[in-house]
């Protein structure tokens, strides 16, 4: 058996004055050379996992509980020394909205082979590595580039430059926060392919947290879905879009648009709105909204159990109903 | 009743530098009442600024846009506001639209009264029948937009709309925001409100997917430009504009999946409309462009019935 690259066990993550519980519980692995989707609503905690993994979690929200392994290191008890270098040489994050990430008064090319010098990475010629690393991504100047600032580029070539400085360091492991969903259609698709064939080149492994079921399809071998703060189902990508086994996971593909759809038709949709995650005692978070769901479902929280086809959390599994 | 945009052109003065924003270079088109058409294109098109002209809230450089024979800037004729009320503009980020002071309640009771369309003492009644209309409960009111979720948000701003008993709906991205589960149920909302009051939408999203399932005719715009223009069924399954068929590439397709996609992929980045491109603006990003591509042009010309398209390669 693989050892994972990355390996969380029960992550809570709550909020430090008041301790409601935001992430409740969460497990996964990620193996070496996999990439592995993280789909869900709006506040159910993708971000946040994401961030804890980086040690990055903002003011105000922190590790309850739980381990995240990276390697043989536990990056919740680690040092910061240890954490910051793992950060950056291992692992990269990629962000939604560029300007996060990049300075806007300094340089492109003065930013990159800072990301370089602040990792004392053992790179010869570092100037022709980052021209390098820019032409990778499809950056036509790379020379011009260096020389100007954010703002001069369009926001598709920003998210590329962002893509670039992930990949400097040639991480181990990317974490991407939904870094296509404020680009235009066409400029995402360039983006996902590029990282494909990056990912592939590289042999990396890779986190993508999206709410868009629809962009991790092509992109990755695992999926994860989360509700409320925790993991209720999750599988192989197939299995997940042909056999759902959460009754929310089967809603949110459902109401996916197909192409074989016409026009004037309704779409299938799920009512209600997700509960906050805090706010769900024991009970399936889920039960308010689902149309299978039985008093079991008020009184007991589901645990996660593998079925023939994923391993999901509810007590009326959809196989098991045909 | 139609809605007839002719020859549109719309310039903004840039900020920075004094090279004017073409941001609508020519755009036409009728729409006859109780159709939907769907308007998608990429980010700076010029999507919202048709949209913000059509509801009057922004005057053309040139070009006329009439609703039922009148035009929307006669302004001599003082009829302004009341077809302000007869066509109404819904946002994609309902907070930007609701007063964040205001209770939901108030909201709506004002457009009424503001209009005239009720008496005094039945305005409260009509306030919950437009909530009910949009499947919020008469008990949430007196809320204020922050406690609404996202969804609910966007179904008071539909019913704001709705208070002035519009013809016409202008919805920009008006399901974007939203989370996925969220987006279907108000996408059926719009559906269901259109057949029972006999409205008439334009539909604006970036998103063709979403445009496949309202719209009866669906204009691809390009930097300002409608580059084709037909049935959905048309548009859709039989694209013409290479543009039109990389949008139609690039939708996500969740019924093949694992990591070996192939991308069709349109190179280059979308063109700047303060540095207008010469000849066809999508020449750059074209796989069957020619040399004359640069330098000709184009204009929507018919192909077949209800189908046109601004292409020179195109036979
Ligand atoms: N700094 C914070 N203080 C308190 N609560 C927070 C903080 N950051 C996030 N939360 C809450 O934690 C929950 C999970 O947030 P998170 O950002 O992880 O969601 P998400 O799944 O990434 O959502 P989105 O799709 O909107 O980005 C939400 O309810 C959010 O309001
Ligand atoms: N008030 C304004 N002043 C100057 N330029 C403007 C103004 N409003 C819009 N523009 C410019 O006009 C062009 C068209 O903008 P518009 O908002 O109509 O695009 P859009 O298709 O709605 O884009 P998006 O999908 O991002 O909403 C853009 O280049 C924009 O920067
Ligand atoms: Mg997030
Ligand atoms: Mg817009």
């Amino acid at each position: 058996m693989t050892t994972p690259l990355l390996s969380i066990k029960n992550l809570q993550v709550q909020t430090s004055h008041d301790h409601r519980a935001l992430v409740n519980g969460v497990s996964f692995d990620i193996l070496p050379g996999e990439a592995l989707g993280v789909v869900g609503e709006s506040g159910s905690g993708k971000t946040l996992t994401a961030l804890s993994i980086l040690g990055l979690l903002p003011r105000g929200v922190e590790i309850a509980s739980g381990e995240i392994n990276y390697h043989g290191t536990d990056l919740v008890s680690t040092d910061r020394e240890t954490l910051r270098n793992i950060r950056g040489n291992k692992i990269s994050m990629m962000y939604q909205d560029p300007m996060t990430a990049l300075n806007p008064v300094m340089k492109l090319g003065d930013q990159l082979l800072e990301v370089l010098d602040s990792h004392k990475v053992d790179i010869s010629d570092r100037q022709s590595h980052v021209i390098a690393a820019l032409k990778d991504v499809g950056i036509p100047d790379p020379q011009r580039a260096m020389d100007s600032y954010p703002h001069e580029f369009s926001g598709g070539m920003r998210q590329r430059i962002i893509i670039a400085m992930a990949l400097l360091l040639s991480p181990e492991l990317i974490i991407a926060d939904e870094p296509t969903t404020a680009l235009d259609v066409t400029i995402q698709q360039q983006i996902l392919a590029l990282v494909s064939e990056e990912r592939r080149k590289r042999k990396m492994s890779m986190l993508w947290i999206t709410h868009d079921l629809g962009v991790v399809a092509n992109l990755v071998d695992k999926v994860i879905v989360m509700y409320a703060g925790r993991i209720v189902e999750s599988g192989t990508t197939a299995e997940i879009f042909s056999n759902p086994q959460h009754p929310y996971t089967a809603g949110l593909l459902a109401s996916l648009p197909k192409a074989s759809d016409r026009n004037r038709t309704r779409l299938v949709s799920i009512p209600g709105i997700p509960p906050k995650p805090w706010s769900i005692g024991n009970s399936c978070a889920f039960a308010d909204r689902c149309q299978f769901a039985t008093e079991k479902c008020k009184n007991e929280l589901p645990t996660l159990k593998e079925n023939s086809k994923t391993v999901a959390a509810c007590f009326n599994l959809i196989g098991e109903k045909k | 009743m139609t809605l007839l945009i002719s020859e549109v052109k719309k310039q903004y003065k840039g900020r920075l530098s004094k090279t004017p924003i073409n941001a609508l270079n020519g755009i036409d088109f009728t729409l006859e009442s109780g159709k939907t058409l769907g308007i998608v294109g990429e980010s700076g098109c010029g999507k919202s600024t048709l949209a913000r002209m059509i509801v009057g809230l922004e005057s053309p450089t040139s070009g006329q846009v009439s609703w039922n024979g009148e035009g929307i800037f006669d302004k001599t004729k003082n009829i302004f506001k009341k077809k302000h009320s007869r066509i109404q503009l819904v946002f994609q980020d309902p907070y930007s639209s609701l007063n964040p002071r205001q209770r939901i309640g108030d909201a709506i009771a004002e457009v009424v009264s503001v209009h005239n369309l009720r008496p005094q003492k039945e305005i409260e009644g009509r306030v919950l029948e437009l909530l009910g209309e949009v499947g919020i409960a008469a008990d949430m009111r007196n809320r204020y937009p922050h406690q609404l979720s996202g969804g609910q948000r966007q179904r008071v701003s539909i019913a704001r709309a709705l208070a002035s008993e519009p013809q016409l709906l202008v919805l920009d991205e008006p399901v974007s925001a939203l989370d996925v589960s969220v987006r279907a149920e108000v996408m059926n909302l719009l559906i269901d409100l259109r057949e029972k009051l006999g409205l008439t939408y334009i539909f604006i999203s970036h998103d063709l997917s979403m445009i496949r399932h309202i719209s009866d005719e669906i204009a691809v715009m390009y930097l300002g430009k409608i580059v084709e223009y037909g049935t959905w069924d048309e548009v859709l399954e039989n694209p013409l504009h290479q543009y039109t068929k990389a949008l139609i590439a690039a939708m996500p397709d969740h019924t093949t999946f694992g990591n070996s996609r192939e991308y069709k992929l349109l190179s280059g980045e979308v063109p700047n409309p303060a540095n207008m491109p010469t000849g066809c603006a999508f020449h750059m990003r074209c796989s069957i462009a020619t040399p004359s591509c640069s330098e000709n042009i184009q204009s929507l010309r018919d192909i077949s019935g209800r189908h046109s398209v601004a292409c020179q390669e195109v036979r």
